[in-house]
Formats: C-alpha cells, structure tokens, sequence
C-alpha cells in the first residue's frame, strides 16, 4: 500500500456507492481513519475520479469547498478551491489556473465492485468508471 | 485627505445564487437585491455589491482569477474628493461620475472609486464583560449570552490585497492617498490605516507573484469575541467551509476567524482591533506562525462531561 493509497484512509475503506455521484457532479467524503482531509469524488466523462480534499497552495493542503459538496465553480467546469479560486482539472487534478499553478491535487485510488460500491484501492493510475 | 476606509467591494462573480446564499448566511443584509445581484450590507450599511461577472456594467477583471472588480472607499466631504483628484490627475486618468464620487486604478490595477462615504453612524454597544478589580459591565441579571443572540456584521473592516510590488503599493497608498504604516509583518508586507480612520489597519498587502493578484481577505467586525465565536459557530453549523480559526493576531489584536466562500477569496469575522494615532511607532517582524498569532484554536463540535460512573456495560 503507498502513500497515495493511504492518504484518505486506508485501502478497503469504503466510500460512496458510485450512483451517487452523477455527471459533472463532486462530493466529499470522510475524513477516513487519521486524515484530517475529506476525499473528493467526481464523475467527469462518465469516469469517477477521487482527490484529496487539500488544496496545494499551503503545504499543510486546505479544504477547498466553500460549503458542504461545493467543490466547483459557478460554471461547473472545474473542481475549485474556494480560497483562492484556484481551478483545477476533474480528471487529472491539475491546477490551470490560480495560485497554485501547475501543481496537482493528490489522486486516491479507487475501486468500483460489482454491487457499485466504491472503495480506496490500491493504487494505479487513471480514473476507474 | 480624509480616507475613512472601504464603504464597499465590488465583486463579479461566476455564481450569482450561491454568492447570494452566501452573503445572506454570513449575516448581511441583502437590499433589492435580484437574480443579477446587488447590494449586501452590514448594519452601517457598508458592505458588498456582486454582479455576473458577465455584466457590462462591472469594471474590468483582473487579469487573474480573482473576483474582485472594485474597492470603493469612502471619505469624509466633498473636498476629500478634489483633494484626491488634484493628487491623482497629475499622472493617471480620474474620471468624475455624476454622483460626485471619482474612479481611477492605482498604481497595480486595482480599480478604486471614492465617494463621500454613505456609511451610517452606529450607535450600538460594544460585548460587555465582567472582571474582579474592574467594575461590572453588565448590571446584576443582566446575562451575557443566550441562544438566539444577535451577532451581525457591523461594519466592513478591512481589505487584503495579494500584489507583487510591495514598494509600488505602499508608495501609492501612503505617498499618494496619505495612509500610514501601522506594522509590518517581513515576509508579506504592511498593515496600513487611512487618515480619518484609527483602526489598525483597513488594508493589508501580501506580497505575491502576478499571477495571484487580487483580493485575499476580507474582514467585517463584530461586536466582541463572543458575536464573533456565534457568529462562526453557526455559519459552520450551516456546512460552511472554516480556513483559519477562531484565534486572536498579534498585530492589531484583532480575534480573527476565516472562512472559504464563492467569491474566490476568504471572508473574515474580526473583532476587538486595536486603535492607533499618529504618535505610534510601527513594529517589524518576520511573517510565521508565531507572529500571526497569539493563539489559535479549532471548532469542534458541542460536547459535555456527563458526570457520574461510565454508562452500564462501557468502561
């Protein structure tokens, strides 16, 4: 288990089930275990994906909703940090624009089962559907 | 030039409703407000005004994401206004609206408007407290907290800009508009106060690159560390995001605490700020942790001892 794996909680934790999460929509879930971060799960293009909810402006990270599920911005394009209005790309977590340009959101991987529940997996790359 | 400090702050924002949801839950008063927007006001009536940030009538963005379109200041007269038109028309456009007030950009880009301010005079009382060598300052029976207590924005504090020059911005607002250094923290920048204002600071600079310029907080004071710590208790109670607090800073002795919102920057419930006059000597030391504060703590939700032996069966 790495470090990305564990750093929302540990592998086999379970999230969400994954219909709860629809097209263009994120939620927070968690903290999980001893992280004090909630995870982000988004579903964009029809792909889960999951972020720590810890913006990389400060090196501690920072919560990023301004309320509870109010990951994006007003244009529903981009998963956003409601500090600074940082934006960042759904699917590869990379900030595009704000002030911390250029850095990345930390993955969590996740793994969908049959019954569509969603859990922390061990990691690999890429959004899961 | 009698600055007394920012009247209001104009916003162009990319979600007018949760903006709207926002403001209100944070304890301004929305008036004729619309699905376009409008005016957010504390009980002295300064306050926020947001806009779509695709409305024409706005100023122009920064070139950044930041949401902050205008800083409008308010004065004491009318002849503050000639005052600082005469000062600024020397090497910038100022432009006269038929209100009376003036617009022009400092020396960064900011856009500023001045006008005699429309702020209202408060007549309220300040958080009471009781203390042994002291006399009380609550009468016998009279208590001091209860649920439904009011702790309501006041008045806008101050605001806190993000610019990559900090020489360019200090010579601009105390060379030009007659601001003074109240302390500084290295590291970041100055805390500044205007004329006609003796709150520690109504502007704050942080030093940054280009690309974050704009607005990083802003601050509505309350009517005591305790308005302030309902006040917060509450907006986090309705699923609003904390970012730093309820501590107290060093400089300004201000309690403090921060929130995230969709405007693109942090608002901020203060409260207690110290007051200065033109005899004090400013301070300097090196932006951290330690320096901004004097403590700090973390919500957490309401929980009591029970008292008594564990319940049956749990030990």
């Amino acid at each position: 288990m790495s470090e990305r794996g564990t750093a929302g909680g540990e592998a086999g934790t379970w999230i969400c089930r994954a219909l709860d999460i629809g097209e263009g929509e994120a939620r927070g879930f968690g903290p999980f275990d001893d992280s004090k971060r909630k995870v982000i799960v988004v579903r964009h293009n029809g792909a889960l994906h999951a972020w720590l909810d810890a913006c990389p402006h400060y090196s501690t990270g920072t919560p990023m909703a301004w309320k509870t599920d109010a990951y994006l911005n007003g244009d529903r394009t981009h998963l956003t940090c409601h500090s600074h209005n940082a934006l960042f790309q759904m699917d590869t977590g990379k900030c595009v624009l704000g002030p911390c340009l250029g850095q990345n959101l930390k993955r969590i991987e996740i793994a969908v089962d049959e019954e569509g529940d969603v859990y922390i997996a061990a990691p690999r790359k890429g959004g899961l559907a | 030039m009698n600055i007394i400090g920012p009247d209001y702050l104009v916003f162009g924002v990319d979600d007018v409703a949760a903006s709207t949801e926002y403001l209100t839950a944070f304890g301004l008063k929305p008036v004729d407000v619309t699905s376009e927007g409008g005016l957010f006001e504390a009980l002295d009536g300064t306050g926020l005004i947001i806009r779509h940030k695709n409305d024409p009538s706005l100023p122009p963005a920064l070139p950044t994401s930041n949401m902050l379109r205008q800083q409008v200041y308010g004065v004491k007269a009318a002849e503050d206004l000639d005052a600082i038109e005469a000062e600024l028309s020397k090497d910038r456009r100022v432009t006269r609206l038929a209100d009376g007030s003036i617009e022009l950009k400092d020396d960064h880009g900011f856009e500023l408007r001045f006008q005699v301010t429309k702020r209202r005079e408060l007549v309220m009382p300040a958080e009471k407290i009781n203390a042994p060598g002291a006399p009380a300052q609550r009468k016998p029976n009279e208590i001091g907290v209860w649920e439904e207590m009011p702790a309501l924005p006041r008045t806008l504090s101050h605001v806190v800009l993000f610019v990559p020059d900090i020489e360019v911005a200090t010579s601009f607002y105390c060379g030009r508009l007659g601001f003074v250094i109240t302390d500084t923290l290295t590291g970041a920048g100055p805390f500044l106060r205007p004329k006609a204002n003796d709150d520690h600071h109504t502007l704050f600079f942080i030093r940054t690159p280009d690309y974050m310029k704009g607005c990083e907080h802003l601050a509505f004071h309350m009517g005591g560390p305790t308005e302030l710590m309902v006040a917060g208790t509450r907006f986090v109670k309705k699923g609003y995001q904390s970012f730093w607090g309820p501590g107290r800073h060093k400089f300004g002795s201000n309690w403090f605490w921060y929130f995230n919102s969709p405007l693109g920057c942090h608002f901020e419930y203060d409260a207690d700020m110290d007051k200065h006059d033109d005899t004090w000597v400013a301070r300097e030391t090196p932006l951290n942790a330690e320096s901004s504060q004097i403590f700090l703590f973390e919500m957490r939700e309401k929980w009591s001892p029970a008292g008594g032996p564990p319940p049956e069966g749990k030990k």
